[in-house]
């Protein structure tokens, strides 16, 4: 046969599997401990005091051809309560192509900064020049695509009470989930970018700023120098560099921010192609970082996520090559029984005594996944009726992860140009 | 609770998860062991009635014997047809992990077993005028048979078109796995004159290579016509 197989291949299989099974259920077990014992506090945040001044906010919104959700976006901006005077709106034009300008230059008027750059810089480059034109204390960055709740900064700001607090992150929640897809992403960023955030901030393990909406102390994006304008993902490059500084990330679930999502596979794949190898740089670039005890759980759970990201991938690579075997093998066996299926599936009866111990790594593989998101659903705000369709296909968003996963690692390897467009 | 109690809590949480897999994988296993045991001793006291019913019929002749004997004989074909599937069955589930020398012993005993049925099925087809085809189905390792384990699967496909309808006891097939080294297999393989491996042995003539259903229906019904034929 063509294809290469070997019976020590089982083993190896057999062990890698274990492996695999033992290093995500730990990081599930305590994913899901971390959050149990604190969920009375998940939606706390420190409150605002009454006499207490509140800080000065520059809200810094890029923008790239963005003509179809800008107008949403500064109208969820213009909602903000908090006072006139402590907010500052500054808007980026990174050399639009459409009418994103025509429409921010209309609807300008209340304390709106517009600034209109007609050449593309990229996303970085034009955050870094807001900041550059603010005045607040406070920087909030936010994607033009999103919508943000009301009380995004009365319930964000007050966590820099805390001297230690270089940003804060919040809920970011899925705006118009259509189709499918975008369902199963939707269930994705409740757990993801919400939850799990919230679990990595109680051991100051954040690893990204999300772009759709974060905020950060001036004071400190200065000292560490700004966003990095080569980063392909400048959000999560921040993190490191914050966390390499010694600051922490909180993580305010109180609050949300309402963002797309690509509509198409194809679409997201490009989306995520770009996160994955993004990451895949920043730990390059960042890699002092790895098991450095001085900056704590964050230097061992990054690697951690690696490790088992790759472990999965090979593991995923493993099984295509072992389930393409298997069913090249029984093709040909069948093909020379005139694909007799019939009597072998009538008198092959199912015995419980053929279940491997792989299979039952399998199964509490499944089961645990289902509980955790069962203990997900019910703790975040997400419906599990409302949402049944991304519910029941979010456990094949691993699937999708691998494809994702390796095209990005492909593309660092053959050092493919890998960017916003 | 502190950080390093969550980490350790999670750490104990998924080892005890991790040994009670591994707990009734080997509750599992024993209940394998267990199966082929039980099936072994069944085949075992079928052979042991089958002798004692030869042993009669010298004694007594063998028209009084030979409808017992019959009977007994498609009980002990199903038995040892289903335990060599069940053996190898269970072998494929635990080989993941180890090479179980339980499943060579039971396969070498198996294999034992087999011979001296088919010994004893020769004897009689001729004493009790026996209408069975008998197939003696020569193999080796993957390794060194790249075809053995199609050709297993073909044969296995003709005994399940047979047992569907009700006619499994038209046609005896018994595998020989001539890597075990057993004297009795490699004698039958001489006599036979298999030298190259997969053989099939219907009557008195050896046929080599890989035989898909078609081609092993039609040296099966050269010898005898099966409802299949």
């Amino acid at each position: 046969m063509a294809f290469p197989y070997y019976p020590k291949m089982n083993l190896i299989y057999s062990l890698i599997v274990s492996l695999v099974w033992f290093l995500s259920t730990y990081f599930n077990v305590v994913f899901l401990l971390a959050l149990l014992s604190r969920k009375d506090e998940l939606l706390k945040f420190p409150k605002l005091k009454g006499n207490q001044e509140l800080p000065k906010v520059s809200i810094i919104v890029p923008a790239y051809n963005e003509e179809s959700t800008i107008e949403q976006s500064i109208a969820s901006l213009n909602k903000i309560d908090y006072p006139k005077d402590k907010l500052e709106i500054i808007i980026v034009n990174d050399g639009s192509r459409d009418n994103t300008g025509k429409i921010v230059n209309g609807l300008k008027g209340r304390s709106i900064l517009f600034i209109d750059n007609k050449d593309n810089k990229g996303k970085a480059a034009r955050l870094n020049q807001g900041i550059e034109e603010s005045t607040g204390e406070l920087i909030a960055c936010m994607d033009a695509d999103s919508e943000v709740q009301s009380d995004i900064l009365k319930k964000t700001t007050p966590y820099f009470r805390n001297k230690k607090i270089g940003a804060v992150t919040v809920t970011v929640e899925v705006k118009d989930a259509k189709n499918f897809l975008q369902k199963i992403v939707a269930v994705e960023y409740a757990i993801g970018l919400s939850l799990f955030l919230k679990v990595l901030s109680y051991f100051s393990a954040v690893h990204v700023t999300p772009g759709p909406f974060s905020i950060y102390k001036k004071e400190v994006l200065e000292k560490i120098g700004r966003f990095d304008t080569k980063s392909i993902v400048e959000d999560l490059e921040i993190a490191y560099r914050l966390q390499k500084g010694g600051y922490r990330i909180a993580c305010c679930i109180a609050t949300k921010v309402r963002t797309i999502t690509p509509e198409t596979f194809k679409s997201l794949h490009k989306q995520r192609k770009r996160w994955y190898s993004g990451a895949i740089y920043t730990i390059i670039k960042h890699r002092n970082v790895v098991l450095n005890s001085k900056i704590g759980y964050f230097s061992y759970i990054v690697p951690y996520v690696f490790l088992l990201i790759f472990l999965g991938l090979f593991l995923f690579a493993f099984s295509v090559y072992l389930g393409v075997y298997h069913l090249i093998r029984s093709i040909s066996f069948f093909s020379l029984t005139n694909f007799n299926f019939l009597s072998y599936m009538t008198l092959n009866k199912f015995d419980f005594l053929t279940l491997s111990t792989l299979s039952f790594f399998g199964i509490t593989a499944i089961a645990t996944t289902i509980l955790s998101m069962y203990i997900c659903m019910k703790l975040s705000s997400i419906k599990i009726k409302k949402n049944l369709a991304g519910v029941v296909g979010f456990p094949f968003i691993f699937f999708l992860y691998q494809i994702f996963w390796a095209s990005s690692i492909l593309a660092v390897i053959l050092r493919k140009k890998v960017g916003w467009k | 609770m502190k950080k390093r109690t969550l980490f350790l809590t999670g750490l104990l949480i998924t080892s005890i998860l991790f040994i009670t897999i591994l707990f009734f994988n080997n509750l599992a296993n024993n209940q394998r062991e267990k199966a082929v045991l039980d099936r072994m001793n069944s085949v075992v006291g079928e052979y042991e009635n089958m002798q004692t019913l030869i042993f009669m019929s010298e004694i007594f002749g063998q028209d009084s014997t030979c409808v017992g004997l019959q009977s007994t004989l498609s009980t002990m074909d199903k038995g040892l047809w289903d335990l060599g599937i069940k053996i190898d069955l269970y072998r494929q589930v635990t080989e993941n992990f180890m090479h179980d020398p339980f499943y060579v012993e039971q396969k070498t005993e198996f294999n034992r077993k087999e011979v001296l049925y088919f010994a004893m099925l020769k004897k009689m087809k001729d004493m009790c005028a026996i209408n069975q085809t008998i197939v003696s189905y020569f193999y080796k390792k993957k390794e060194e048979c790249p075809d053995c384990d199609a050709q297993s699967f073909v044969l296995a496909d003709i005994k399940r078109d047979l047992e569907n309808i009700n006619k499994e006891n038209e046609l005896a097939i018994f595998s020989f796995d001539t890597d075990l080294g057993l004297s009795s297999i490699n004698l039958l393989a001489r006599v036979y004159n298999v030298t190259s491996y997969p053989s099939i042995v219907v009557g008195n003539a050896t046929y080599s290579g890989l035989h898909n259903k078609k081609e092993t229906i039609n040296i099966l019904c050269r010898e005898k016509k099966l409802s299949i034929c």
